[in-house]
């Protein structure tokens, strides 16, 4: 590879940590590299000729495989996409660490044991609940397929997972990772254990964990947009009238509070997200905030002017069908038109 | 001489959103108290609905593109091509909403259809959606900041926190580098503050999910109020109410969870402005947050 064409200069510092010893240090390297060389070219050249006990995981180079997932300066990336030269030549000298949420092994390696837990908890499998098999195919139509095809391009390296702000809070949320193969599997026509798939994933650490920050969407280096997967779930699951949970009904108060008076009906929300008995225990809390006028009154309520036209709206919605992720999915021919 | 002319306020549709109509409704005051001062006049669009706060997009996300695009229509038929919003989650909302009726005629279309239906006007997509924060901190908006925010911070310590929706997912956002953002840092200079640099003012607050996952919301909170603690923050400001709401509202949650004191004031970007542009106390409102601003407005006189 080396003497080839045009050379690089790139330094680097890359998070070391031997399980043996037990501390982490950065340590600084300067290598010379070919010109086309990507951050994981750069690594092989480190390991191959300065530090042969160097670890980090990779297989296809191409942004396949998923096995290269690390940081670059705190960012979750794939160590085979990012070329170095427009970094080298802006002077910048990066960071690599390992990825986050995830326990460390050694230097760049992280324990991806919890991830692949959470992705058999989803039952990574399809299931089309007949009896007997079938004598011929059962032929599915593209379009048929076109409200997964986002979800299926995902190659499980787990740079969403790393940065989920949720998880770092919650580490038995199923997080972004998990959630996306979720819905590839209940938006997929030739499974039909999509309620009962629903059921599960809208448990304590499921769907409702989510709390929008947008970091799995930041990152996937796939388009996948994770987060917009957990919302096709969130939508599914109350289309499917699966809205007990907190989040369902804090999510389902917002829809009546539009179709009602147009505004959120912010003080009611509490109880209708978490009950009569949660709020009451709450009574304190609230108390402080209402002294600040943080509790507004429910009346006379706050009403838009022409909010007739909000409830109408409702009604036409209902009737033309789009509920659940097809709401969703019919907004993603547009998206697709933004560069990732 | 046409030069000199002052062309007069730039007029623009105001959307406010649901929670400085209510909880936080010192960060609409303050808004529409400062705007003049920075040569903004602020069409008020009053059959405007919530936007729905990705709540609706996942509950019922058809409903979401047509209360949005009903917004955006409202916009647009005051006249204005600019729809400013003051909070991050307004401002994803309508923006993603804005992309997929700009890019997709089949989807526009059919929800002109069902605007014209229930009387309210159509949709042509020439609006675009502004967070405040953009308008004043690049181009002609950040030299008018520079103006009126004459009084200045005397160096206060503030760390700004962004929240996620004004970041993140970029590509429909689009202002500021999501993970080097410089905006906020902007505007605290133009104030005649420092701003404290900390790695989670770029992380989530947690409210999306406080009423309904208290505990998680809180481990999520506790990280950015704990690190501008550390920096020496005097106080912090924010772009988002429901950030606010979270720093400010659930703090007194996070020290009996913690059984810490943090005593961190936090600042809606529009008092943060109003404080160096002078606004009256009667303007601001600091009187309506939790955690008391005294300290911080002690340090400005003193």
């Amino acid at each position: 590879m080396r003497g080839k064409g045009a050379e690089l200069q790139v330094k680097l510092r890359i998070q070391r940590f031997d399980p043996a010893v037990g501390d982490r240090r950065l340590v600084p390297y300067d290598v010379e590299v070919p010109e086309w060389a990507t951050l994981l070219d750069v690594l092989d050249i480190v390991k191959d000729t300065v530090d042969g006990s160097l670890s980090f995981r990779k297989s296809c180079r191409m942004m396949i495989c998923g096995s290269c997932g690390m940081r670059m300066d705190g960012r979750a990336i794939l160590a085979c996409r990012e070329r170095m030269k427009p970094i080298v030549n802006a002077g910048h000298v990066p960071t690599i660490s390992p990825m986050g949420n995830m326990p460390i092994i050694k230097d760049l390696v992280v324990d991806m044991g919890p991830f692949w837990q959470k992705i058999r908890q989803m039952k990574p499998w399809l299931d089309p609940g007949l009896a007997e098999s079938p004598e011929k195919e059962n032929l599915h139509s593209q379009a048929a397929m076109e409200p997964i095809q986002k979800e299926a391009l995902c190659v499980m390296c787990g740079c969403c997972v790393s940065e989920c702000n949720s998880m770092e809070s919650d580490p038995e949320f199923l997080g972004p990772a998990a959630l996306a193969k979720g819905f590839r599997l209940v938006g997929d026509p030739r499974d039909a254990k999509g309620i009962e798939r629903l059921e599960g994933y809208s448990g304590e650490h499921g769907i409702w964990d989510c709390t929008r920050c947008y970091f799995c969407n930041e990152r996937c280096p796939k388009g996948v947009d994770p987060r917009d997967a957990i919302a096709k779930l969130g939508a599914e699951a109350i289309g499917q009238g699966i809205d007990r949970d907190p989040g369902a009904r804090h999510a389902n108060w917002f829809v009546h509070s539009a179709k009602t008076t147009g505004w959120l009906r912010e003080t009611e929300l509490v109880p209708k997200t978490q009950g009569l008995v949660e709020t009451i225990k709450q009574t304190k809390f609230a108390l402080s905030l209402a002294r600040r006028g943080k509790v507004p009154t429910p009346f006379p309520p706050h009403v838009a002017k022409d909010v007739n036209e909000s409830r109408s709206l409702y009604d036409i919605v209902k009737k033309q069908g789009r509920s659940g992720a097809a709401g969703i999915v019919q907004g993603e021919k547009a998206l697709r038109k933004l560069e990732h | 001489m046409l030069a000199d002319q002052d062309p007069g306020p730039r007029r623009v549709a105001y959307y406010k959103g649901c929670l400085a109509s209510l909880s936080t409704k010192e960060l609409d005051i303050s808004t529409r108290a400062l705007a003049p001062k920075l040569g903004l006049e602020l069409a008020e669009l009053e059959s405007v609905t919530c936007c729905g706060a990705g709540d609706i997009h996942e509950a019922e996300p058809d409903y979401y593109l047509h209360l949005n695009a009903r917004i955006l229509a409202y916009a647009q038929a005051e006249g204005c091509d600019t729809l400013m919003t003051i909070c991050n989650v307004c401002t994803l909302n309508l923006r993603q909403a804005d992309f997929q009726l700009k890019n997709d005629e089949h989807l526009r279309s059919r929800i002109n259809e069902n605007l014209e239906t229930v009387g309210a006007p159509p949709y042509s997509g020439s609006v675009d959606v502004q967070h405040f924060l953009w308008m004043i901190a690049e181009g002609e908006g950040y030299e008018k900041l520079k103006e009126v925010a004459h009084r200045g911070l005397k160096g206060l310590k503030i760390a700004p926190f962004y929240g996620c929706q004004i970041l993140r997912p970029s590509k429909l956002l689009g202002v500021d580098d999501p993970d080097a953002p410089h905006t906020l840092e902007a505007v605290i200079d133009a104030c005649g503050g420092k701003a404290i640099d900390y790695p989670a003012k770029v992380k989530c607050c947690g409210f999306p999910i406080i009423q309904a996952r208290e505990d998680v919301a809180l481990g999520e909170l506790i990280q950015p109020i704990e690190q501008a603690m550390e920096r020496g923050a005097d106080a912090m400001v924010t772009p988002c109410p429901l950030c606010h709401l979270s720093l400010d509202a659930w703090q007194q949650k996070l020290e009996k969870q913690t059984g810490r004191t943090f005593d961190m004031p936090i600042m809606h970007l529009s008092q943060l402005v109003g404080v160096a542009a002078g606004l009256a106390d009667s303007e601001l409102k600091f009187k309506r947050h939790v955690v008391s601003m005294q300290p911080v407005l002690d340090k400005i006189e003193a």
